[in-house]
């Protein structure tokens, strides 16, 4: 599904100046991430499950925001690295590290061999077909029930680490898991402003006139649907050692519509919008949780979501950068 | 002031009130004041239950019984001196916001202990850390899946094999059915209960021709009991809760299945009915006493049953107590450990869970020991069948 709109041109310049109001999304979200750190397990708990969203988010960018398609199912693939990395480290002593990275590279493997004719289908159908692959793996992380545990669920999943430094506490865990996100930004910035991430926006701008152009459009889909999937894969193995539980409900269909809603509201196409838009919506139900208003939760996601879209459809990591532009504008007096 | 589900419900003896939270603070300030006894602070439980999603109903009839049997035990004066907080939170029937909460409720609310719905998948995933913060945990669920998580926690669920000797029981000394098909839910107690179900039969003389898996949203499972009638089941074993067991009903009504028996799992008696219209008396199911208060012989199970269901018809009049009994009894025994161990949480009050004596209760008869963290080890169960608009013992 090609969409031009989904491509935000602020940050394209290079030589964008780095303001403190444009940097603005990245400091709340580290005095976010230091106040968890220093108060107690409860925020640290929703911040950790912000962050593995932020990676999910962040490989799912790669494919609707940079390249302009739409994804149902990458939730499969972090079915796929959370299954993966608990079998690994559980039932074959694996590091937890060299799970994450194994199941990765497994991930990225199917992902290459289900994108290849599934990437062929654009607009809708290629939507439902990515829909079909989380619907599969869903049903298979139940039906195979030796190999998941099915709805029993996989418990005593190792915590993060890697020889003999264990993760031991949440705090630890978070830690990692921002630096994990920090090289995740850092990756999906420096590829958006290469030469792979130049043909991912001509692909979103138009696939014709990116082929026109001698961009191999199948190629870049394929290359941008594998990257989504590794950075999903991660999100899972991450999720699986973080809370050292998975079951097929994790991965289920809240995976599919909570990533939409953080991007959209993070900001579609822009390198930081994934991770803002993760913390706000993980943020979301423990604010209105504190003003007795959680059973509104899905009210106020949708109208959330409904204003975003028609209001920033860019979301709000572009706001300090409109409001910069604002400021740039000399007010117009009739 | 409307009053959602998942805010901090403290248990009172009187009727719900409108909060004009500042009013009711202050004079609770006051009064905290001027009577030296009443400035203790509550006990806290924590109570993760599914208020949306799969298990909503069995977890909000779970936190109704434990609101009622709080406000019980309040209007006698708690324990220790102290009253009752539950401080319930919904999580979604979700083990991802089954972390979040539990985490929320240790942290935050500072919780001594728990009191948790039946969703097992949330129990499973906030084991460690509930463990790690050395708090009991009483569930509705199953236990969870370690054996030092084990030590922690104590179900109040009936262990399955119950609801499958009730059924198997019946047929073997009721009917000339020796042919069975079993359909159940994916869920980890479904899941349970089909092993069970496909191990013990052959000690009641029957043989299960066939075992077929449903999902709970499913809205037709004709596949499914045809497969069951082509094998030659003379009764499908129902496995799970809810709506499910209405539309297998009517599957065995359309398909024309005029001799199959549909034996369901416990569940609330509003699906009793619309699946006894389906197909008549072919339709029993096991039920405890709650559900057939009559059929009670026992004195003191007569007498614990009558007083929680004289509480329940009270404030739930013409709703099903079955599982609220459970919850109900399982605070009354919370409570009984924190008096005699002196404490309101930690190891100590774990520790006296198992050395409470065998006692009997509204839902069942409970016994825990340091083995024995199930406490149901009589089956409270007999087959059931729907007669009007009651639940009456199948003779």
């Amino acid at each position: 599904m090609t969409s031009p709109v989904t491509t935000s041109t602020d940050a394209a310049a290079p030589q964008a100046r780095l303001t403190l109001v444009s940097a603005l999304p990245a400091l709340a979200a580290a005095a976010l991430i230091a106040y968890a750190l220093i108060s107690s397990g409860y925020l640290v708990t929703v911040v950790g499950f912000a962050m593995i969203y932020a990676v999910f988010c962040l490989g799912l960018n790669f494919f609707m925001g940079y390249t302009g398609q739409a994804s149902f199912g990458q939730n499969a693939f972090a079915c796929l690295g959370g299954y993966g990395s608990a079998i690994l480290t559980s039932d074959y002593g694996w590091e937890p590290l060299a799970a994450l990275l194994a199941t990765m590279t497994f991930s990225g493997v199917v992902a290459a061999i289900i994108g290849y004719p599934t990437l062929r289908l654009r607009g809708h159908t290629l939507a439902m077909a990515t829909f079909a692959l989380g619907l599969i793996t869903y049903e298979l992380s139940i039906e195979l029930n030796g190999l998941t545990q099915g709805y029993m669920g996989f418990s005593g999943i190792p915590p993060l680490g890697l020889g003999k430094l264990k993760l031991a506490t949440e705090k630890q865990q978070l830690v990692a898991l921002v630096g994990i996100v920090l090289l995740g930004v850092w990756i999906s910035s420096r590829l958006r402003h290469s030469r792979f991430g130049r043909a991912l926006s001509a692909i979103a701008g138009s696939e014709k006139a990116a082929a026109a152009l001698g961009i191999d459009v199948a190629r870049y889909k394929l290359a941008a649907f594998v990257v989504a999937s590794l950075y999903a894969s991660a999100a899972g193995s991450l999720f699986a050692h973080f809370v050292g539980f998975i079951s097929p409900e994790v991965f289920g269909a809240a995976m599919v519509v909570l990533p939409f809603t953080m991007l959209y509201l993070g900001g579609i196409g822009t390198t930081w919008g994934p991770v803002v838009g993760a913390i706000i919506v993980s943020l979301l139900p423990e604010v209105l949780r504190g003003l007795g208003l959680k059973e509104m939760q899905d009210i106020v996601y949708s109208v959330l979501l409904i204003a975003m879209l028609i209001y920033a459809p860019r979301g709000l990591a572009v706001l300090p950068a409109l409001l910069q532009r604002a400021r740039a504008t000399p007010a117009k007096t009739v | 002031m409307p009053s959602f589900e998942n805010r901090r419900a403290i248990a009172t003896t009187g009727p719900r009130v409108a909060r004009p939270a500042g009013l009711v603070a202050g004079l609770a300030m006051l009064c905290a004041a001027s009577v030296p006894g009443m400035a203790q602070e509550p006990i806290k439980i924590g109570s993760s239950v599914g208020l949306t999603g799969y298990a909503a109903v069995t977890d909000r009839a779970w936190r109704d019984g434990l609101l009622l049997a709080a406000e019980g035990l309040n209007a006698k004066g708690g324990a220790l001196g102290r009253k009752f907080e539950i401080v319930v939170e919904d999580n979604k029937s979700e083990p991802q916001e089954a972390v979040v909460v539990y985490k929320k409720m240790i942290a935050s609310d500072k919780v001594g202990s728990f009191n948790s719905g039946c969703v097992s998948a949330g129990t499973f995933a906030a084991a460690a850390s509930v463990i790690a913060a050395e708090l009991p945990m009483v569930l509705c669920s199953i236990l969870p899946r370690k054996p030092e998580e084990q030590k922690w926690a104590y179900s109040f669920l009936p262990p399955p094999k119950f609801e499958i000797e009730t059924r198997y029981q019946y047929l073997k000394e009721k009917t000339d059915i020796r042919k069975v098909g079993i359909l159940h839910d994916p869920t980890p107690y479904g899941l349970l209960m089909t092993d069970i179900a496909a191990k013990a039969a052959a000690a009641f003389g029957l043989e299960v021709v066939g075992n077929e898996s449903y999902k709970q949203d499913d809205a037709d499972m004709s596949v499914q009991v045809g497969r069951m009638n082509g094998a030659g089941a003379g009764a499908i074993i129902k496995i799970g809760i809810g709506g499910s067991t209405v539309t297998v009903a009517k599957n065995i009504k359309q398909l024309g299945l005029d001799k199959m028996l549909l034996l369901g799992s416990t569940d609330d008696a509003a699906i009793f009915k619309p699946a006894a219209e389906s197909i008549g008396e072919r339709f029993m199911f096991v039920a405890p006493g709650v559900q057939m208060p009559d059929e009670i012989s026992d004195a003191a199970a007569k007498a614990k049953t009558t007083e929680f269901l004289t509480a329940w018809s009270a404030k739930y009049p013409g709703r099903d107590g079955t599982v609220a009994a459970r919850a109900w009894d399982s605070l009354y025994m919370m409570a009984d450990a924190m008096k005699a161990s002196n404490a309101a949480g930690g190891a100590a009050l774990r520790d006296a869970f198992e050395k409470l004596p065998p006692t009997q209760g509204a839902g069942a008869a409970y016994a825990f020991t340091p083995d024995q963290h199930v406490g149901i080890v009589v089956n409270p169960f007999r087959m059931g069948a729907v007669k009007g608009d009651k639940i009456v013992a199948v003779k």
